[in-house]
């Protein structure tokens, strides 16, 4: 898709204007970490039903994770401060939006998940639309890539064009 | 979701391990040009390593269950491949490395080529770790557009 962008800028900027309008990808990266538990369930479906699709996640109580959020924001550097974001803006939009997450069981305390399984792909999808509203008023980045580790051993990358 | 209809991109990553052995070594050639072409990999006995598989799936999250791919048969997919390597000899134990050297591309292909039919388009990438200094990725080229 990119290639064939680039293809057809070079066929109207030629090729050192291309070079220019490539340039080069800025991206920044914060991890944070929030504790919180969920129950993989079903609320359309019968019990019996829940737990053969889920499981042990579907049980009555649910159980919780560490979870890793990385929040990856594209954009230009600034001239004067060198940054595509101020790292203290960023941390504290993370912050604002997992304090709905962190401590907290998915299922019960949160708005987000009365009708949607809190899922690792949910999760991201919901994080990514919160993260998203925060940084619309930051004119010079956009979210690129959520990335939310579930264990160290699994995780689930979202992201929208 | 809203009834505008948005293009996301979601992907789950997912670790398995296993320990196995392995020699590199061309049995039509002497110990000695062995030794120059695989080094202390050739060494008589064996070694051995641990390895990490990170199975990369993408597809729409279901609905109803919220999920890309149910991580339960994923899981005995993976089971499945990971009893014929884990704790064995490889290029002795498993028929397939007694032809095919038992490098870490290889073991990745093997692996892919085991998998990929009851994925099938859900599986997009694959990255077999040897050590942690060193890693293999596979994938079918053009249809991983799922870089970030």
């Amino acid at each position: 898709m990119e290639v064939v962008q680039c293809a057809n800028y070079a066929i109207l900027f030629g090729f050192k204007g291309v070079l220019e309008l490539m340039g080069f990808k800025k991206l920044l990266t914060k991890k944070m970490e929030f504790s919180a538990s969920h129950r993989y369930w079903n609320q359309e479906w019968s019990e019996e039903k829940n737990i053969e699709v889920f499981g042990k996640s579907a049980g009555p109580h649910g159980h919780g994770h560490n979870y890793n959020l990385e929040v990856t924001v594209e954009g230009e550097v600034d001239a004067e401060t060198g940054m595509i974001i101020n790292l203290y803006e960023l941390k504290s939009v993370m912050t604002e939006v997992l304090v709905d997450f962190d401590h907290k069981h998915l299922n019960e305390d949160t708005p987000h998940f009365k009708s949607l399984v809190p899922t690792t792909e949910n999760i991201a999808r919901v994080l990514w639309e919160l993260l998203e509203e925060k940084l619309e008023n930051n004119l010079k980045c956009s979210l690129y890539r959520v990335r939310l580790y579930e264990t160290q051993d699994l995780y689930v990358d979202y992201w929208r064009k | 979701m809203e009834k505008v209809k948005i293009k996301e991109y979601v992907s789950l990553t997912k670790t398995y391990r296993f320990s196995a052995g392995h020699r590199l070594f061309i049995k039509s050639l002497s110990d000695e040009e062995n030794f120059k072409i695989f080094d202390t990999c050739s060494n008589p006995n064996g070694h051995g390593h641990d390895y990490s598989i990170e199975v990369k799936l993408t597809g729409d999250i279901d609905p109803e269950t919220g999920m890309i791919y149910s991580l339960e048969d994923l899981d005995k997919i993976m089971k499945l491949v990971i009893e014929d390597l884990d704790h064995k000899r490889l290029d002795i134990e498993v028929p397939y490395f007694e032809n095919d050297q038992p490098t870490g591309e290889n073991i990745a292909k093997y692996i892919w080529n085991k998998i990929k039919p009851s994925l099938s388009d859900k599986l997009i990438h694959l990255k077999l770790s040897e050590t942690s200094n060193s890693y293999f990725e596979y994938y079918e080229e053009g249809n991983y557009p799922y870089e970030r």
